[in-house]
């Protein structure tokens, strides 16, 4: 049984029939086509609802009615890329980009809360997501990167 | 998901409306932050759920008044730790602690009425409410009523609430005098739950002399997190100095009933406890003003 709800994702608004039990992850991607909000652990899917750093995987669509969503695909809106995503392409940062987009959310809210985090603060703020690849080094490196670029 | 039975999403506006409705279909489920949800569903538990209350919008109020901190049940954790009355007392330090573990979108997420409605010993935020006292506010269709978190946690993943009750609010009382608290936590990586967890809150007199004790264990240390007596009973009267706060530690054996999973074996639960209970206890001490 489905039942009607709005979102706004991405700045643009979205009238959607959902099923009752349907996560945010499963909208986000099957029903409005995004490819930022990965399927991983089942539980992961770093997404932002309202400014705030969420899992998709483990938020009932249903629940956020009417709720702002902000997934790695919405993070630039024009040609130029969102400086946390330029850092990690000159960091080096990405190896299978699995995680990638996931870390990117992260790294947006630790940076929107703490401006210049020191590297324990960057690890802490990536504590919520796995880099299968365990290329966390590099990440850390372009949250840095991208921190100071946007202090400039 | 997983959840085909489903007939009925309902995200009520108030307290009063989740009330009634609960008072109506006393067999639906209440969902808060979910995030706990999600790994029963996962786990094909909740396959018979047919209806769904999403509490999230009828309580999320924070009051710190004189007397105590009363939070609405349905508190993100991440908000708490934007209450400097939280951050920064040294007497609730324990809850900021438990709060610093799990990762942003879990603190998010996940409401403070949920983590102790799910009875799960593994959670860190609940071993650190009992350590301070904490009292869930509960209401129902027979009315309102308090319950400490001893009398909530009902076995695994089990509460003591009765069918169409909700946790409202979660009342942590201050307390007076020279005090302190913390918590601490072992675990295999920073996205897992607690091998052990423990948390202590310690008031002492002038002199230096422990007048009230309070040493909780979670962790999978029993069926549910719980206060440690034997411990306690050795810092009351009691000078803090290390060979007492040692002894403290190794007292709580006398009160857990380890599990073994495949995070760790009863025995090595047993070892554990004693050392993150002492350390708990340490850094609370050092937190005395």
């Amino acid at each position: 049984m489905k039942q009607m709800m709005t979102l706004e994702v991405n700045g643009e608004t979205h009238e959607l029939s959902v099923e009752k039990d349907a996560t945010l992850r499963e909208v986000l991607r099957d029903q409005i086509g995004l490819i930022g909000p990965k399927r991983g652990c089942d539980s992961g899917g770093t997404v932002h609802i309202d400014g705030k750093a969420v899992y998709s995987c483990l938020c009932y669509a249903l629940s956020y009615d009417g709720a702002k969503i902000l997934t790695a695909d919405g993070l630039s809106s024009g040609p130029a890329l969102h400086p946390i995503q330029q850092a990690f392409i000159d960091a080096g940062a990405v190896q299978c980009g699995y995680c990638t987009c996931g870390m990117m959310m992260s790294a947006k809210q630790l940076i929107d809360e703490c401006p210049q985090p020191d590297e324990e603060q960057i690890r802490h703020g990536l504590s919520g997501n796995l880099c299968r690849c365990t290329g966390y080094t590099k990440i850390v490196e372009a949250i840095k990167l991208a921190s100071e670029r946007l202090a400039q | 998901m997983a959840l085909h039975k489903l007939k009925d999403f309902h995200t009520p506006g108030s307290l009063d409306e989740a009330l009634d409705f609960l008072g109506q279909n006393s067999e639906a489920l209440v969902l808060a932050g979910g995030t706990f949800l999600h790994g029963l569903e996962a786990r094909g538990l909740m396959s018979d759920v047919e209806v769904l209350v999403d509490i999230r919008k009828t309580a999320s109020t924070v009051d710190v008044n004189d007397s105590a901190i009363e939070i609405g049940a349905t508190t993100t954790l991440a908000r708490l730790l934007e209450i400097p009355q939280i951050t920064e007392a040294p007497w609730a330090a324990a809850l900021p602690d438990a709060l610093f573990y799990p990762p942003v979108q879990i603190r998010n997420t996940a409401t403070i009425g949920g983590c102790i409605a799910a009875s799960c010993p593994f959670f860190d935020v609940p071993t650190a409410l009992l350590a301070l006292d904490a009292v869930a506010v509960v209401r129902g269709a027979g009315g309102e009523r308090k319950l400490s978190l001893p009398e909530l946690f009902g076995g695994l993943f089990a509460n003591t609430l009765e069918p169409g009750e909700l946790i409202t609010k979660v009342c942590i009382p201050r307390v007076s005098g020279k005090a302190a608290s913390a918590f601490l936590k072992l675990e295999t990586n920073a996205n897992d739950l607690a091998i052990v967890n423990a948390a202590a809150r310690i008031v002492v007199d002038n002199s230096g002399i422990c007048t009230e004790a309070r040493v909780a264990l979670g962790g999978g240390v029993a069926e549910f997190a719980l206060l440690s007596s034997s411990a306690e009973n050795v810092l009351l009267g009691s000078k803090l100095d290390a060979a007492i706060l040692r002894a403290a530690g190794q007292a709580v054996v006398d009160d857990i009933a380890p599990m073994s999973d495949h995070r760790a074996s009863a025995k090595y639960r047993s070892a554990v406890a004693q050392v993150i209970a002492h350390r708990a206890l340490e850094r609370a001490v050092a937190r005395l003003i």
